[in-house]
């Protein structure tokens, strides 16, 4: 049998590009980012994104770019299952859609139909929706909900244009999620007050085992630093939490790790999630993807999101509250 | 299997010689041939015809997400860069009559070049046809009609149309033996790309074997499980593989266990549960 990259074509070797885009300046920046990739006209994103019985599993080995204008909703109302860390008017917004990460329990995987990375160009008006809701009331939004933003800000520059964006805007706070190590593609920018940078954190069996692709603990502990030490607001994410054999001594070693090397008197904030997700997703995943620890195991499910029965979930958080507590002040901690 | 579609005979004649097939006696509108690991038809010409036949292959065959299709037959250029005798495989196929595109998922490695394809409902013959109406690198008759009719039964990484350039829509007269000379030189581009098609659903089948699959009927037979039950075993049967190589022996002591009862069932399946967990 051959091995696996003889078999695949290389990831981006197509971009589609939705008709009415062709002429947006992030476009033109995209695609020539990849000279030697096929263009193809589309008249929808849907019409690739959606077409039916598409193999997600095996996309994620040849993923393509679909270049697109987002219409309609483009603002969301925060989902429950999602930390607000004590902010109202609690929003998340998608510039793109999937990853160029592949993690074994990433509700994308359930939530689209295609493992295919869609980016939306017209940023200018998602800009807009943002200043008509500011008109009326804060808002704290979320933007790297539906993807990893920064990882992809070699792609296109979409943190730094939302941080830019932001900048100024008293009533707006940022949230940029990311387990990537790509903090080095916005250095460059001044600090935003309003704009908090998060990095999701991991024990480094679950990296290695369970988030294929993103950077190693070490790199991500590196790129915390440096955004600190340049005055960034920076939230850690203990989120998801898994349950795994040894995961006690893993999720202690992980927090010991990361307060030898950071300050936590300088980290904004930081949250603990039990692994949940919601249960239409998980039921797609465990249709579609091979045998795995974190898909198939025996959740429980309340109000439609599946997650550890109670006693598992009820070990996780007081382990976590008490590792964490020993670092960061009890009102900093957020739990969900 | 592969399953390939033809509209005409002299497409596929240098196929059924290069696999091998044998034609299978059947009484239906469509000539079929088969071997092993392919199996064609031959449609002939047109949209309709195009999608009666490879619906009928792929239902007659009982075709699943690890089989394969494609469409493989001559077409005229529009693109002047592309050479007479080039096979092409398509990444976008356009229906001309309705405008409706099609996009195979482009994900196995191939050698052959790539364009856009576009179906007419007649033959495109230059200056009976204005050419800036044209979107398509290459013209044909049925693309458009097989990928629809495939698209019921098979993911987009699994259907293909695979067109060998013929002409320059110049009108000029169809020569069997040319044909099947055009489409038997491409073959060994065609059979590289099966064989990464092949390759991707080798290394990327999910699901239960067909073996842990008769485990799980069984129990739920005996142990009279209900539905909810029976799917929760499914996946507890899943979760113990993502750690184990094999199914643990204590399992199979379940087989020849056989209740009464629904709620005597409920007492094993809670010790299946334990034993998995
Ligand atoms: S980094 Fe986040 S968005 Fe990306 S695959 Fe992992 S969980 Fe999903």
């Amino acid at each position: 049998m051959k091995g696996l990259k003889s078999c695949f074509v290389k990831s981006f070797s197509h971009i589609y590009v939705e008709e009415g885009i062709e002429e947006n300046p992030l476009t033109k920046e995209i695609l020539k980012k990849f000279p030697k990739a096929l263009k193809v006209r589309i008249k929808h994103y849907k019409d690739v994104f959606c077409r039916p019985r598409q193999n997600f599993f095996v996309q994620e080995s040849s993923r393509k770019l679909i270049l697109a204008a987002k219409k309609g909703e483009l603002l969301y109302r925060g989902p429950d299952i999602c930390h607000d860390f004590g902010n109202e008017n609690f929003y998340y917004t998608s510039p793109a859609l999937n990853c160029i990460y592949s993690c074994d329990y990433c509700y994308l995987k359930g939530m689209h139909p295609s493992a295919n990375l869609v980016i939306f160009v017209n940023v200018e008006d998602y800009f807009k929706e943002v200043e008509d809701i500011l008109k009326q009331k804060p808002l704290y939004l979320c933007i790297s909900y539906d993807t990893d933003l920064l990882a992809i800000e070699g792609i296109i520059a979409l943190s730094a244009m939302w941080i830019e964006f932001a900048r100024g805007k008293e009533d707006l706070k940022l949230e940029i999620r990311t387990k990537s190590a790509n903090y080095s593609a916005i250095s460059y920018l001044v600090p935003a007050s309003n704009v908090i940078l998060a990095w999701t954190l991991s024990p480094t069996e679950v990296i290695k085992k369970y988030e294929k692709n993103t950077p190693p603990l070490e790199l991500r502990l590196k790129n915390i630093i440096r955004a600190i030490g340049d005055g960034w607001k920076v939230r850690l994410c203990f989120d998801p939490v898994l349950y795994f054999e040894n995961w006690e001594t893993a999720y202690e070693n992980l927090i010991s790790r990361t307060f030898s090397v950071i300050p936590a008197d300088k980290v904004n904030d930081a949250s603990i999630g039990v692994f949940r997700i919601p249960r239409d997703y998980l039921k797609r995943m465990r249709k579609n993807f091979p045998p795995s620890e974190i898909i198939h195991y025996p959740y429980i499910e309340t109000g439609g999101v599946y997650t550890y029965d109670e006693e598992v979930k009820g070990k996780i958080i007081e382990k976590l509250w008490s590792l964490l507590k020993k670092h960061i002040p009890e009102d900093k901690i957020f739990i969900l | 299997m592969f399953y390939i579609v033809t509209a005409y005979h002299a497409e596929a004649k240098p196929i059924i010689e290069y696999f091998g097939l044998k034609k299978v006696v059947k009484n239906s509108r469509f000539q079929v041939f088969a071997g092993e690991e392919v199996a064609l038809v031959e449609s002939g010409p047109g949209v309709v015809a195009s999608s009666c036949a490879t619906s009928f292959l792929l239902a007659e065959f009982e075709a699943t997400d690890r089989d394969a299709v494609l469409n493989i037959g001559i077409a005229g250029a529009k693109n002047i860069n592309l050479k007479k005798g080039d096979a092409i495989l398509c990444h976008k196929i356009i229906y001309h009559d309705t405008k409706r595109a099609f996009y195979p998922d482009m994900i196995a490695r191939h050698d052959m070049k790539e364009g856009v394809l576009e179906t007419f409902d007649f033959p495109v013959i230059k200056g009976n046809f204005p050419e800036d109406r044209i979107e398509g690198d290459a013209v044909d008759m049925e693309g458009a009609g097989f990928f629809e009719a495939a698209s019921f039964f098979l993911p987009p990484h699994k259907v293909h149309c695979i067109k060998v350039i013929h002409d320059y829509l110049e009108g000029v007269r169809v020569e069997p033996s040319f044909v099947s000379d055009l489409i038997r030189k491409n073959l060994p581009l065609i059979e590289g790309f099966m064989s990464s098609l092949e390759s991707i659903d080798c290394l990327f089948s999910v699901g239960l074997s067909g073996k842990e699959k008769e485990i799980i009927d069984k129990l739920a037979g005996n142990l009279k499980l209900t539905f909810t039950m029976t799917h929760q075993l499914k996946n507890l049967i899943l979760f113990y593989l993502s750690k184990h190589e094999r199914l643990p022996g204590e399992l199979y002591d379940f087989l020849n266990v056989r209740v009464n009862s629904k709620s005597e069932g409920k007492i094993y399946f809670e010790r299946i549960k334990k034993l998995l967990c």
